[in-house]
This record gives structure tokens, C-alpha cells and sequence, in this order.
């Protein structure tokens, strides 16, 4: 732990922040928490403010001189708050504290993001994915000067602005999520700030931002470059509606002035919403999909299901869903079975760590739209489980478009199934946690408190500052605001043998199987990460 | 006969013509493999490009090319595959790595099969 000396201020936290001084900024964020007794939701708070400025880019494309394009990453800062908030809860004591200085540890190196991408600015983009240390050395070819801290202030892309007001509720809401759709920033972000102020609107706001982050998907990303946001927008806009919430809507501007602007951000991607919405139209128009039916999902129904989501194309997809729907099932009964049916990827099929990277978007995007549909009600609902199922057969189809290292190959998951089926249910987080500490040998410490928050724990204490780790905190916590990670612990009586078989994922027992299949993956990952 | 068991029987007639086709198609990739020129192979393989694959189901076929061809050629042309696609650099890693001597011997090795059996154990897809 580093020393540091004076005063612990949030104003030093602040500079810390957008100097990209991001172990400072840490240190002086648990100072500000544990020594001068500041509320974390209050830092928390501060700390968004501090980078808000900071994190909207012109555009998520970026012209190149050779006339070409390339892609300009979102904002993660956000999502990290997210998933820490979500998690703090299944922490004891002062331990809560820990994801949210996973996220703090995150958020000074993800600033000013089209700087980093043109090694203009420090930061993870710069530092890592980029290599502009490499490009252009400082005199000390020791220090990465890429890494921190910032030779000059961070550059503001979208200033803040003043709330518009006036006209009805229905008619703002209309004009603002066009406004998101044309990419009129301005007027977006003034209307979200105008309705934001009046509660007894609020959810019907919340389902607005969350639908436009929703509709906003790429159709491929196969071959497409940057020219795609793998989920992003939905996901950002989930963390807004969950942050407010737990800030408060009253303290929520500089996090609203942090997400929306960027809704409307190019490249908006409306291609995939307008063929399902077709299909929809052609196929389902005066059907009335109930959310949950009296139909569940039957297992030869998921095992098809599944097999196009692994194996098959687009429309095989489209197909597979639409007969799913014409026989009466409910959005959220097909939407369990796509999560369920990733499974089967994740358990059989990915061979190489690196290849999770836009199936996991695909799958937190799939939690977005799964509380979408739990907590609000929309007509367009029904055509967000296709957008889902298209978005994880596309990483899918993505990742199969290159030839696979055998190199690099992970041993088939097989291989492992009778041993990690032979672990009893309470023991798989007991297990996890001792495998991931014996790759992270240097951390010292112990947990001993409730084995439902284990996992929480050792996501705090992963070794890693990327993005990668953000939307690893953003799964877990997606599934634990469902218990389902957490009831898979806690049912603790079934046969661990029986989590192996999909078809079994569909009984009444659903989600918690959904859970241990993903925990057993993740052994059996670690495991043979450990072997090589 | 029952109509199930009539089923069944209809079901193995098929599969046993689709394994006749099969082992056909086979016999032919082997002969075309044994017959073709280092540069034909290259131009082969370079069509597992992402830039140039008709798509993922395409690519798929990738390993199950690889199978054959370190089961129907010899060591000296696996040597200049591997060369040629080595000097490409990283876009081509896993192409070249495929084609190492090490993984050469994996697949040799795993590829083993009954003597009754026609063919050696190639992945289908």
C-alpha cells in the first residue's frame, strides 16, 4: 500500500481524477471512506462528477488520414460504478467498500478516450490496446508516460447544458428519444435533465433511456472494425437508471451528464431494429406475447434452440424465436432459454480465453434487456429477445470466423465435467476462490464471512484495471440483482451432478442451474489456466 | 416390421449412403491434397481468412482441413506451409501454429483409429 501524505480531500480526489493519477486517486478515495468517515455513496457521487467532463468523445468513429475509419471506445467509468454498487451489498462491513475501489481504481485511466485512442492523453486505451509508449517514448525509457499522470487538462467534448422543459410528458419523451435517434445530443440530454426532475414521471423515463440504449445494436460485428457498439449503449443506460436510483435522483446530474449525451454519439445503429421489427410486424401483428405463459420451454425446444444459437445463421435465429413465440411462449420464458442455450457455449465450445470478450457483451446486453422487460411494459418488448439472440449469435458466428490457435487452445471443458460435477453445490465458491487465489498469489488476504458474497470478494480483488474486468463485475452484479448467482448458492441441497444438462436448466429450478453452470465453467477455466 | 422398426432401418439405409458419399468425397479431397502443388495449398488455406472466408461456416472447416493434411502429406511439405505462412506474422499465427511440427504430431497421434474403420477419426465439421 503506498504512503501518502496531506490532507485527504475530495478536491485532491477530484485532481487526482482527471490528472490520471489513478493510484493516488485510490488511495485518497479509501482515505476519504475509511480515515475521514465521508459516506461512500457521497464519493461515489464526487467521483462521477469529477469525470464527467471527461468521458463523452465527438464520435464513437474516428476518420483516419488514409480516409478509412477506425473504432473510438465508450465509456466504461460507468459501468464499473454500476457493478460496484450492485455488489457492495453482499459484502460485510468495511469489505463493501472494495468494489467500489475496483471501479476508482478504473476510472482516471478511462478519460478523454479519443485522446487515448491517438495517444494524445494517458490511460488504459493508450497504455495497453494502443501501445503509444512504443509510438512515442518519453526521455525515461523506463516509465510508461502513458500510464500516468497527464501532462495537460483533459479535453471537454459536449459541455454541460440546462434542462428543457415545457410540453407534455409524452411529447418530451417523444421528442427526446428522436433527439437520441438523429443524434441531437443537446436536445436529448435537456429533455432527459427536464424529466428527470419530476418523479412522478420517472419510470416511465427510465423505459424511455433504457429502450434507446436497447435499439441501438449492431446487426454484424463480423469484418466490421469499430463500426459497432457490442451492447454498449444499453448497458451504459442500465447503469444510469440503476446509479440514480441508488444516489438519488436529485444527485444524479453530473451521472445523467455522463451517460445520455452519448445515446445520441455516432455511429446509431438502427439496422437489426428495423428487420425485426419487420418480422414482427409480418409475423406477430395482433398477438399479444404474454411475458411469462402457462408454456414453459420444453427441453427439445431449448435443445433446438440452442443448436441454432451455436451452429446456425441469422435467420435460423429469427426462425427458431419466431416459432417460439407463435406457439405461445412468453418474452421472458425464450429469453431464459438464449441464456440458457449460452451456456452450452460457454461450457463446450469457447476454447481460448481472449474469444469471451463479445460473447459477455452479448450477455450483459441480455440482462439489460431481461430487467427491461421484468420491470417496465412496452409493445416493443417481444422484438428485444431477438435482438439478444441475434447480438450472441453474432459473437458467436464472430468468434468462428477465425481459425482457431491451437496453440493458445484451451483444453475441451469435457475434459474437466466429471470433476467439476463432483463438486458439491456450497463448495463450488469455496473452490473458485481458491484457484483464483492461487493465481493471484500475491493477495494476502482471507475471507471468512458469508459464502454467497465470495464471489463478489474475488471479483474485488482480480488483478486487473481494463475494461475486461468491468464487464465482469457488470455480469456478476446482473445476476446477482436476479439471486441468481447468489440463490444457486444458496440452494445448496440439489446434485451438482444434474447442472450439466441444459434441458434440466428449464425446470422450475431455472436460474440457479444458470448460475452453477457458469461457476463450473469458471473452475474449470481456472483450473486449466492454472495447468498451462 | 413394425413401423418404428421400418423407421429405423430407413434411417440407417440413409446414413450408410451418407457415409458411402462421404468416404467418396474423402477419397477424392485425399487424391486432390496428394496432387496439389505447395502454391495451391497456400491459395487453399488463404482462404480461411476472415477478409476472405465465405463465412463462419466455412472457417469451421479450418481444423478438419488441417487434419487431412497432416494425415495425406508429408513432413517436407507441412515444413513449407508452415514457412510460408510463419513469415505473415501475427494475423496468420494460428494458421502457422496449426501447421507446426508439434501439432503435426498431436493430430497423427489423436487420429488413430480402429483397423475395421475405413477412414482415419477426421472431424466431419
Amino acid at each position: 500500500m503506498m504512503q501518502q501524505t496531506g490532507a485527504a480531500t475530495v478536491d485532491r480526489l477530484r485532481d487526482e481524477i482527471q490528472s490520471v493519477r489513478y493510484r493516488e486517486a485510490t488511495h485518497t478515495f479509501c482515505r476519504l471512506v475509511t480515515e475521514e468517515n465521508r459516506p461512500l455513496k457521497s464519493m461515489i457521487k464526487e467521483a462521477i462528477a469529477a469525470a464527467a467532463p471527461y468521458v463523452q468523445v465527438p464520435s464513437h468513429m474516428m476518420r483516419l488520414p488514409s480516409g478509412e475509419m477506425r473504432g473510438v471506445n465508450y465509456d466504461h467509468t460507468i459501468l464499473g460504478w454500476r457493478g460496484a454498487i450492485s455488489l457492495m451489498r453482499e459484502l460485510e462491513g468495511k469489505q463493501g467498500v472494495l468494489p467500489s475501489i475496483q471501479a476508482m481504481w478504473y476510472v482516471p485511466q478511462g478519460l478523454n478516450v479519443w485522446e487515448q485512442v491517438i495517444c494524445a492523453f494517458p490511460g488504459h486505451y493508450a497504455r495497453d490496446a494502443e501501445q503509444c509508449n512504443r509510438k512515442f517514448p518519453g526521455p525515461d525509457a523506463q516509465v510508461d508516460r502513458f500510464d500516468g499522470p497527464a501532462w495537460n487538462p483533459p479535453t471537454i467534448h459536449f459541455d454541460d447544458h440546462e434542462s428543457i422543459q415545457g410540453g407534455s410528458v409524452d411529447d418530451r419523451l417523444a421528442r427526446m428519444t428522436w433527439a437520441i435517434a438523429e443524434g441531437n445530443k443537446s436536445e436529448s440530454y435537456g429533455l432527459f435533465l427536464g424529466l428527470a426532475k419530476e418523479p412522478a414521471h420517472r419510470k416511465q423515463l427510465k423505459e424511455a433511456i433504457l429502450f434507446a440504449g436497447i435499439i441501438d445494436l449492431q446487426d454484424t460485428i463480423i469484418n466490421r472494425g469499430g463500426y459497432q457498439n457490442i451492447g454498449h449503449k444499453a448497458l451504459r443506460a442500465r447503469a444510469l437508471v440503476d446509479i440514480a436510483d441508488y444516489l438519488g435522483w436529485d444527485e444524479a446530474h453530473e451521472l445523467i451528464y455522463t451517460v445520455v449525451p452519448d445515446l445520441g454519439c455516432s455511429p446509431r445503429l438502427y439496422g437489426l431494429w428495423n428487420e425485426i421489427a419487420n418480422i414482427c410486424r409480418i409475423e406477430l401483428a395482433g398477438i399479444a406475447v404474454p411475458k411469462r405463459s402457462g408454456k414453459p420451454i420444453e427441453a427439445h425446444e431449448l435443445e433446438a434452440l440452442t443448436e441454432v444459437l451455436l451452429w446456425g445463421g441469422p435467420y435460423d435465429v429469427n426462425a427458431a424465436i419466431m416459432n417460439l413465440f407463435k406457439r405461445g411462449a412468453g418474452i421472458l420464458d425464450v429469453g431464459d432459454a438464449v441464456m440458457v442455450g449460452f451456456q452450452r457455449y460457454l461450457m463446450d465450445v469457447l476454447e481460448h480465453p481472449n474469444a469471451f470478450l463479445h460473447p459477455t457483451h452479448a450477455l450483459d446486453y441480455l440482462n439489460v434487456v431481461q430487467a427491461w422487460v421484468r420491470e417496465y411494459d412496452s409493445p416493443h418488448q417481444v422484438k428485444a429477445i431477438f435482438m439478444a439472440a441475434r447480438f450472441m449469435n453474432d459473437t458467436i458466428r464472430s468468434n468462428a470466423m477465425i481459425p482457431r490457435d491451437p496453440k493458445f487452445a484451451l483444453e475441451p471443458r469435457k475434459c474437466h465435467r466429471a470433476w467439476a460435477d463432483g463438486i458439491a453445490i456450497d463448495r463450488l465458491l469455496p473452490i473458485l476462490q481458491e484457484h483464483i487465489r492461487a493465481q493471484a498469489r500475491s493477495s494476502t488476504r482471507t475471507w471468512t464471512g458469508r459464502p454467497n458474497a465470495a464471489l463478489c470478494l474475488i471479483l474485488s480483488h482480480l488483478p486487473d484495471a481494463t475494461g475486461r474486468t468491468i464487464h465482469t463485475l457488470c455480469a456478476i452484479a446482473a445476476h446477482r440483482s436476479r439471486s441468481i448467482a447468489i440463490t444457486g448458492c444458496r440452494a445448496g441441497t440439489r446434485s451438482s451432478a444434474a447442472t450439466s444438462s441444459t434441458s434440466r436448466a428449464m425446470s422450475s429450478e431455472r436460474l440457479p442451474t444458470i448460475a452453477i453452470g457458469s461457476l463450473q465453467t469458471t473452475l474449470v477455466l481456472q483450473r486449466e489456466e492454472l495447468a498451462t | 416390421m413394425s413401423s418404428g422398426q421400418e423407421s429405423l432401418t430407413a434411417a440407417w439405409r440413409a446414413r450408410n449412403a451418407a457415409a458411402a458419399a462421404l468416404a467418396l468425397s474423402e477419397d477424392q479431397m485425399r487424391q486432390a491434397i496428394n496432387a496439389a502443388t505447395v502454391e495451391e495449398l497456400v491459395a487453399l488455406i488463404e482462404g480461411f481468412s476472415p477478409a476472405r472466408s465465405a463465412g463462419p461456416e466455412w472457417t469451421r472447416t479450418f481444423e478438419p482441413l488441417v487434419e487431412r493434411l497432416w494425415t495425406w502429406r508429408d513432413d517436407a511439405t507441412m515444413a513449407s506451409l508452415a514457412e510460408v505462412f510463419g513469415k505473415r506474422g501475427l494475423p496468420w499465427m494460428a494458421v502457422s501454429n496449426a501447421l507446426s511440427p508439434e501439432h503435426g504430431a498431436r493430430i497423427r497421434t489423436s487420429l488413430q483409429h480402429p483397423a475395421w474403420a475405413r477412414l482415419p477419426a477426421f472431424s466431419v465439421a
